[in-house]
């Protein structure tokens, strides 16, 4: 079993130079980078994406996840980065990449971490259209 | 005491963040908190108490931290 690294930044990162630090020897590895669309559920441009934490919780719950995920999977080393904070258009939001001795699982791992992480981590998202903020109910789809 | 949080669209539809409330037998759960402090329906509400996810029946005690969260939208 590899070593969970879970992070909640307040600043910007560079997934690729994260990485970089993390990567390791495993014969696979899966990388997710998701940023910040420019455009808002509704359509409109988006001018910021503030997302808010509980903190504490939110670190726990995303390590029980990935700790059950890395036994289910046989999976190696995993690396999950989010941000909270306020974001503008084309900023990182989360980074997840996992390593295993296989592509399935590498990849069937990180695909169900992000899942999850989407779904059942205390995190909120608010978006920023002409000065208004709208709290979302809900995630985009998959 | 109890104490509450609220986070995201729950705490700007409270206009609070954050309250103790000294220790009573009103208390008993989550759910009797949550129908005290009037906030609308429970449906679709996380709870979270000492910083474990818990269901709303749960029995609270003296010194708990009682969260009530909104649907996740992280990621």
């Amino acid at each position: 079993m590899g070593l969970i690294h879970v992070e909640i930044r307040l600043a910007g990162f560079d997934p690729w130079q994260e990485l970089a630090q993390w990567s390791g020897h495993a014969a696979a590895a899966s990388v997710f980078v998701g940023r910040v669309r420019s455009t808002a559920m509704d359509g409109r441009p988006l001018q910021a994406l503030e997302l808010e934490h509980y903190p504490g919780l939110c670190e726990r719950q995303i390590t029980r996840m990935a700790v059950q995920l890395q036994r289910e999977h046989a999976a190696g080393a995993m690396l999950v980065i989010h941000r909270v904070g306020r974001l503008v258009p084309g900023e990182p939001v989360v980074l997840v990449a996992v390593q295993a001795d296989r592509r399935g699982a590498a990849q069937r791992c990180s695909a169900a971490l992000l899942e999850q992480l989407k779904h059942h981590a205390p995190f909120w998202k608010r978006e920023w259209c002409a000065d208004q903020g709208i709290w979302l109910e809900e995630n985009t789809p998959l | 005491m109890l104490q509450v949080l609220l986070f995201a669209s729950l705490r700007e539809r409270a206009g609070w963040s954050e309250r103790s409330l000294f220790w009573s037998s009103d208390y008993a759960t989550p759910r009797a908190v949550w129908n005290l402090l009037e906030l609308g329906s429970l449906q679709g509400i996380s709870i979270a108490v000492n910083q474990e996810l818990v269901d709303a029946d749960q029995p609270l005690q003296a010194g708990d931290e009682l969260a009530f969260l909104p649907p996740f939208t992280g990621g």
